[in-house]
């Protein structure tokens, strides 16, 4: 801590944005570029059009178009990955700013929770009956999220 | 550094505090002096090619429209963390934990002694595990306690750390007339991802109260 408190102001602010790059480059680049190319997939086999139809009557309780499921199915794995999804959907002109007003805080609620099981459940050591209810708590964290983004601020 | 550590909170702590609220919370967002003390202001903008598009083009798609979009997403992921890492270095999260340790107990039922660990959590999933662990280990917490403490641990892991490396850039987005898209700002997003982490707590805290008093019946019912 005495060490730390020596630091310029300018070598603190550089460590961080250092952090930052290796994040953007071992992590954004990737699932961003992914996310795209998932999309494109969706898009030429028509899967986007059908998922975006079968989940429409739930996602229309917090104001999504039924393509908005397709984030929170793929923030359950990767938090990265959905932002990323949500980028490609804005840009097939699928997903507004509104939107992603309502999907922000809901993709990390229930993000990375597989991936999670391991590094906080495992490791904390949490009842094996109690995982079923942790994971439908982020779900729900997530779609009241969605739905008090829409009602109140968007 | 242990669990039940407990340094000096200074008032330079409770500014850098009230400096990142500020800072993320788009209060300021101007192009007026004070839009300095605002994050999507100083993070600016891309400038245009002529004809109005950005470097990106229009109408791209697939891996190769995903990797250029990718890059515009770089600069935003390393100016949020370059400025966590300097408001943590001024004790910003220290003061966080300090504000919030007397409220553990009656926002989800936990003791103060959880504010390292909480605070840790925020910023990395496996500095919160393992203090928890720790905590556990000193019989700081109980059972119900470490069941309800991980619940809120498990949604929105390292919330600090995951939103400002992804989820901030998602505010920068611009409408095809270069105004800004999403409607909202990032400080109100990330308080309300903390709300629901602590209803979600809640949830749980609700789950095993009802299970324990299932306990209870079919224990006086033998």
């Amino acid at each position: 801590m005495a060490q730390a408190g020596k630091k310029m102001i300018t070598d603190v602010f550089v460590e961080g944005a250092r952090k930052g790059w290796n994040i953007g480059a071992m992590s954004t680049i990737p699932n961003v570029m992914m996310a795209f190319i998932i999309i494109k997939a969706l898009n030429v086999t028509g899967a986007l059009g059908a998922l975006g139809a079968l989940f429409q009557p739930l996602m229309i309780l917090v104001g999504l178009p039924g393509e908005g499921a397709a984030v929170i199915m793929s923030a359950i794995m990767s938090m990265g990955g959905a932002v990323g999804i949500v980028m490609g959907l804005f840009s097939e002109g699928i997903l507004t700013g509104e939107h992603i007003a309502i999907l922000a805080p809901a993709i990390y609620l229930c993000g990375s929770t597989i991936q999670y099981a391991g590094r906080i459940l495992g490791v904390i050591g949490t009842r094996g009956s109690l995982y079923p209810i942790m994971f439908a708590i982020c779900i729900a964290n997530s779609f009241m999220a969605m739905f008090v983004m829409n009602l109140f601020f968007v | 550094m242990s669990a039940t550590d407990d340094q000096k909170v200074t008032l330079g702590n409770y500014i850098a505090l009230a400096f990142a609220v500020v800072f993320f919370s788009g209060l300021l967002q101007s192009n007026e002096w004070y839009g300095v003390f605002d994050f999507t202001t100083l993070n600016g903008t891309f400038g245009s090619i002529a004809g109005g598009g950005m470097f990106r083009g229009a109408g791209g798609d697939g891996a190769r429209d995903g990797f250029l979009f990718a890059l515009t997403l770089v600069p935003t992921c390393m100016f949020a963390l370059g400025m966590i890492n300097v408001l943590e270095h001024y004790g910003a999260l220290k003061a966080a934990r300090k504000l919030l340790s007397p409220l553990l107990r009656p926002l989800m039922g936990l003791p103060g002694s959880a504010g390292l660990a909480l605070i840790g959590s925020l910023q990395n999933t496996d500095t919160g595990a393992g203090l928890t662990k720790n905590l556990v280990e000193d019989g700081e917490l109980n059972q119900e306690e470490t069941e309800i403490f991980t619940a809120f641990q498990f949604s929105a892991g390292a919330t600090i750390v995951n939103f400002f490396s992804s989820g901030a850039v998602l505010f920068t987005l611009t409408n095809a007339d270069g105004s800004l898209a999403v409607p909202t700002s990032i400080g109100l997003t990330v308080a309300i991802m903390f709300i629901f982490k602590i209803v979600g707590a809640n949830i749980l805290r609700l789950v095993l109260k009802a299970q324990g008093n299932k306990v209870n019946a079919q224990t006086k019912a033998a």
